[in-house]
């Protein structure tokens, strides 16, 4: 077998980057391919919170290239999805624990037990970026529509465009979008966003409670049927996989005849 | 219609009609500009201001309607000026 390597990456930190990563996991799981989550934020773990697999965890990423144990001992088996893993990251050590080219030994060895790695990147653009890169040959870059994320999103496919050779395709997801904003033009839109960077789109994800309280069940959304976020998350697998998916309407949402007279008459608060 | 009903609403509510979005984008493009090519934020005037001295020691330009700035092509930038010539200086 050999899989896909695909490194979730964002620049700022904030923007839902581990979010995406475990939604996206379990999302192209469900689709039956087998995957696997690495979680490169080393020092600062989370991706097992929020797949509710953290005391689960026995050994971790550092501990696999430092050889203190084989690499099928350090995944943790996901709760529902059989044939979803998580790499986790170490908690106690730095991001100089593992290098460039440990990195890319490793993605190497889980490529061929899995259809696709995920790898979680850290915030920033330093090594710890540069070496969740190493192995990788697609990116997605998670961004949300305001200034400060847009600007660090661009330097991140700046970096990018610099590793054409390794990096075939990267696709922006912009998350955390309130169409009701949009709407009354507080907000940057989706077209704004893409104009902005000049970068293709693999999907929107609009902004929804629901995400806070699947975090705190440790259940991604993208697992249950009736969020936004899930079935926005559900699409971007989708089109991860190469399926053509259009774009689910955002403005159609909640809008039965009631919530669209109301966002007639207060369209501030819409 | 969307954008004349937010206008409409706007009057009606009495907000600012001026919109923060279009703000932010046009912030952001100009920004990204400098950032790509990493040029300092005074850079373009002196360049500017050079450019100007140049083309003056052979025309009359008018400085009124000339135009100096950046503009976005994808992810590249390019230079626009543009000096309208009122009389060449020989």
């Amino acid at each position: 077998m050999s899989g896909k390597v695909i490194v979730i990456t964002s620049g700022k930190g904030g923007v839902g980057k581990t979010t995406a990563s475990a939604n996206i996991g379990v999302a192209l799981a469900q689709t039956g391919v087998s995957v696997a989550m690495v979680d490169m934020d080393i020092g600062l773990r989370n991706l097992d919170i929020l797949m509710g697999l953290e005391n689960r965890v026995v050994y971790n990423l550092v501990d696999v290239v430092e050889e203190r144990c084989k690499l099928r001992q350090a995944l943790v088996k996901d709760k529902r999805l059989p044939n979803l893993c998580l790499l986790p990251a170490a908690q106690t050590r730095d991001k100089t624990a593992v290098n460039a080219e440990q990195m890319k030994k490793l993605c190497g060895e889980l490529k061929e037990l899995f259809d696709y790695v995920l790898v979680d990147s850290p915030a920033g653009i330093e090594s710890g970026f540069q070496n969740s890169v190493a192995g990788a040959e697609e990116a997605v870059i998670v961004t949300t529509p305001e200034m400060s994320a847009v600007r660090d999103a661009d330097r991140i496919i700046g970096l990018l465009e610099a590793r054409k050779d390794e990096i075939q395709q990267y696709r922006l997801v912009l998350n955390r979008l309130r169409p009701g904003m949009v709407r009354t033009n507080d907000m940057m839109s989706v077209e704004d966003v893409l104009e902005i960077l000049s970068v293709k789109l693999l999907g929107v994800v609009p902004e929804d409670e629901q995400i806070i309280v699947s975090t705190n069940k440790g259940e991604p959304v993208a697992g249950t049927d009736n969020t936004r976020a899930g079935l926005a998350f559900r699409n971007i697998a989708r089109r991860l996989r190469g399926e053509d998916v259009p774009l689910m309407d955002l403005d159609e949402l909640n809008q039965g005849w009631l919530s669209r007279m109301v966002r007639f008459f207060a369209p501030a608060r819409a | 219609m969307e954008e004349l009903k937010v206008q409409v609403l706007n009057w009606f509510f009495h907000r600012k009609n001026e919109s923060t979005r279009t703000k932010a984008k046009d912030r952001m493009r100009l920004m990204l500009i400098h950032d790509r090519l990493e040029l300092p934020a005074d850079r373009l005037a002196s360049l500017e201001e050079e450019l100007v001295a140049v083309v003056c020691r052979y025309f009359e330009i008018d400085r009124e309607t000339t135009r100096f700035d950046l503009q976005q092509y994808e992810r590249r930038a390019a230079l626009i000026a543009n000096f309208p010539l009122l009389r060449s200086k020989c």
